[in-house]
């Protein structure tokens, strides 16, 4: 894995994007187990109903964790000093979801190099699911 | 209705152990195939002590480490089964490895309440060998019923 030099990036570079795999009913089983979040409306048909929706959605965390994929094939965990993300819209098994960066800034201080970076995530028909800053040290 | 004088409260810490394979089981249930979070010999050749946490554990620790939580919102007046979470930030001071053994402290940071929706951001704050580690904040709406 190469991380980025802070002398080979620009204002408006683009990080490479991700697409994943359609997104699945077992794969929300899965992410509750590993995450702890069982809120059944990721889960169980009927729960989601209950709750006014038409089915299972998915786990935001698991969108932003997707999200998180990307960034991390870019600089990798260390480098990573904050991320933000907020929450835009509901994410259904079927979905294929791409995620995409730029860098917005880089600026040196006294305590290092440094990019903000904007993400965001979104379905095969445009929609975006999450937004997030990102702000990675050199 | 959101009870108000729980605003600034610190909640019970708790003790989290991470493990090695919760580790794995996050990025797997992500489809994340990063050899870093797999394999320590490769996690050490870029300069890692071991296969780091991957960016969105503090999930993980939040809701193994304290699921008490959702006791909690109920508690302040949150309608869980009707709760949408809006934000979720992290602030990463060091990597977070297996092994690792963080005191996690939630508290309620802030509470809000108009007219549509209420509004609450929980803040957790991870320390590690008595320094702290990462910081999360979540923040969840809850809309009014309307009709």
């Amino acid at each position: 894995m190469k991380l980025p030099k802070y002398e080979d990036i620009t204002e408006g570079y683009e990080i490479p994007s991700l697409t994943k795999e359609p997104i699945t009913q077992l794969q929300l089983v899965k992410y509750a187990g590993a995450s702890g979040d069982f809120n059944p409306i990721h889960t169980i048909e009927a729960n989601a109903k209950e709750a006014g929706l038409d089915g299972t959605i998915a786990h935001g965390m698991l969108v932003m964790g997707m999200l998180g994929q990307a960034i991390t094939n870019w600089a990798g965990i260390m480098s990573v000093k904050s991320y933000l993300a907020t929450f835009k819209s509901m994410t259904k098994p079927g979905d294929v979801l791409t995620a995409k960066g730029t860098v917005r800034k880089k600026y040196e201080n006294e305590d290092g190099k440094f990019a903000d970076c904007k993400f965001s995530i979104e379905d095969q028909n445009g929609e975006v699911k999450v937004d997030a800053k990102v702000t990675v040290k050199f | 209705m959101l009870d108000f004088l729980y605003e600034g409260k610190v909640f019970d810490s708790f003790t989290y152990k991470v493990e090695r394979c919760k580790i794995k089981e996050l990025a797997q249930a992500i489809g994340d195939d990063n050899p870093l979070f797999y394999d320590k010999d490769y996690a050490v050749s870029q300069g890692y002590k071991d296969t780091p946490a991957p960016l969105t554990f503090p999930t993980v620790i939040n809701f193994w480490g304290y699921p008490e939580i959702w006791k909690r919102m109920s508690e302040i007046g949150i309608d869980v089964k009707r709760l949408l979470h809006a934000k979720e930030e992290y602030q990463y001071i060091e990597p977070i490895y297996p092994g690792d053994v963080l005191t996690g402290t939630v508290k309620v940071d802030s509470m809000r309440s108009g007219g549509l929706m209420d509004m609450v951001t929980f803040k957790s704050t991870f320390i590690r060998e008595g320094k702290e580690a990462l910081t999360a904040k979540m923040t969840i709406v809850v809309v009014a019923q309307g009709e």
